[in-house]
């Protein structure tokens, strides 16, 4: 079942052209990978399916209804939640309070003690330092603690931009297994990666983007290493 | 060496006061990194609001909270929606010359409908003085100033640590981009934060009406004592500002009683000078 459309999007960032023409879904209990290097148009993808970043022209539809002229926070409502790139935690609220205010939507307040003993199943290292600062967090504590605040929004579908950025191996085969689990629980996944080989063994499905552009698309194991290579660098 | 015993005391009491009189303008600065010109005025309209009251109900001035706190609320957060929303994200100028505007008027009008005279809110509070082991004296109303204020202080705290708004704010003003990802809705929780900070200075104003006589031009000098608050304590903190509030209370009691009673003003200055000096983001101050 179809969750996520976009459909021809086209967005401009600060007077140059960042996306031409995208066009992906995203079924529930799927994990789609969106790939790319740097500058590809990834980040500008993911803020404009949030709400950040208005399109130019093109459709983003959730559950069959557009959001696309919504703000981020009446998508979060709709249950579209982000996990930004650079973690973006608040430093000045405890590990217990970015969690609370993960669940600050209305419908996600009704069920927060639920979440919040969930998200310590999956981080037990959350619990470990529920009142410490934020900002005394480690990289991947605090990337935890992202996802963790995430999840309290009760999404249906969760983003990922970015999760393996600056962590070491062991994390990132940790919060990689928590995805699966997530993936598992029933929720729809976008996981956007430079880490490309991990993300392609993770994903149902994936898009390589490339300077705005898709340039490949299908199941990761109907890939050649060639095709990969080619629509990433264009070489 | 006694004999400061008394403004050391006191200025501590009126402290209290202080600290509620800043930490509207603290909240503001804080979530919006905006500074409100008109935070004096709010004041001051609550004192007259509170004249209006106590004259058509025939009560106690501290009843007059009551009716005071809904009508200054509603007016802040309309003034936050209509006025100051507008020009979210437009930089500091716009929001300066909209509060500055604002003083203006309200200043004129408070001139227009009370007349120049000066006005107090009357109560035996403010002539009852509590006389402490023989050593000094405290004037009644400083104490009900200092208690109102740790009250203030103390519901401010548990909103900040404890609720859903608090929590909010506090997002809000770490992270704008992280908290809209949240479902924070940036001009929801601003007009909610102005609400509360205007709240402030309903609270401070009835006070300050209650100790002091007061005029319709009497709110720049409340707003330099908010500015003299916030700059000794340290923006963004709460303990700062109660900090803040103290230090300047006891620098103007102590000292005016130190270099002369005409002087008190400049004493407060002049700690307000060095802790620039010294240290300029403020004694707890994080930014």
């Amino acid at each position: 079942m179809v969750i996520l459309e976009v459909k021809n999007l086209n967005v401009y960032y600060g007077g140059f052209k960042a996306l031409w023409d995208i066009t992906l879904s995203v079924e529930r209990d799927q994990i789609v990978s969106i790939l790319g290097s740097n500058g590809a148009g990834k980040s500008t993808l993911l803020k404009t399916i949030s709400g950040l970043l208005k399109p130019g022209s093109g459709s983003i539809l959730f559950h069959g209804e557009r959001i696309d002229h919504l703000g981020p926070h009446d998508i979060v409502k709709l249950g579209l939640t982000l996990v930004p790139e650079g973690r973006k935690i608040f430093s000045n609220l405890t590990v217990l309070e970015n969690l609370m205010i993960g669940s600050y939507t209305p419908t996600a307040r009704k069920s927060r003690e639920g979440q919040l003993e969930n998200v310590f199943e999956l981080f037990p290292r959350l619990q470990e330092r529920k009142n410490q600062l934020g900002s005394t967090l480690s990289g991947g504590e605090q990337q935890m603690l992202a996802i963790g605040r995430a999840l309290m929004s009760q999404p249906k579908l969760i983003i990922f931009d970015e999760i393996s950025l600056g962590l070491g191996p062991i994390m990132v085969k940790h919060l990689y297994q928590t995805v699966n689990r997530i993936k598992q629980k029933g929720m729809g996944v976008v996981l956007v990666e430079q880490d490309v080989k991990r993300s392609l063994k993770t994903a149902d499905f994936a898009y390589i983007l490339q300077e705005g552009k898709i340039s490949l698309k299908g199941r990761p194991k109907d890939f050649t290493e060639e095709e990969v290579k080619k629509a990433y660098f264009g070489l | 060496m006694l004999t400061s015993l008394e403004p050391l005391i006191n200025g501590l009491l009126l402290g209290g006061l202080y600290a509620v009189i800043g930490i509207g303008l603290s909240l503001v600065f804080g979530i919006m990194r905006q500074v409100n010109l008109a935070h004096g005025e709010l004041m001051i309209l609550a004192s007259y609001l509170s004249l209006v009251f106590l004259q058509l109900f025939a009560i106690h001035p501290m009843m007059t909270f009551l009716f005071v706190i809904p009508v200054i609320f509603i007016l802040g957060y309309l003034i936050q929606t209509f006025l100051f929303n507008r020009v979210l994200e437009k930089g500091m100028e716009s929001y300066l010359m909209i509060s500055f505007g604002l003083s203006i008027i309200l200043q004129n009008l408070m001139l227009l409908i009370f007349t120049p005279d000066a006005r107090t809110l009357q109560t035996s509070l403010a002539i009852k003085s509590l006389n402490v082991l023989d050593l000094f004296n405290v004037p009644v109303i400083l104490l009900v100033d200092f208690l109102t204020g740790i009250i203030v202080l103390g519901l401010l705290h548990f909103i900040m640590k404890k609720t859903y708004l608090g929590w909010a704010i506090r997002a809000a003003t770490d992270d704008l981009t992280a908290a809209r990802l949240v479902g924070i809705n940036p001009r929801k929780v601003y007009a909610l934060a102005m609400g509360i900070a205007v709240i402030t200075a309903a609270i401070s104003g009835v006070l300050v009406g209650m100790t002091f006589t007061f005029y319709p031009h009497s709110g720049t000098q409340y707003l330099i004592i908010a500015f003299g608050v916030v700059i000794i304590g340290g923006l963004g903190s709460l303990p700062g500002t109660f900090l803040g509030g103290l230090i300047l209370g006891v620098s103007q009691l102590l000292g005016g009683r130190i270099i002369g009673p005409g002087l008190q003003l400049l004493s407060g200055y002049i700690i307000l000078l060095i802790v620039l000096t010294i240290k300029p983001q403020g004694i707890l101050g994080r930014r």
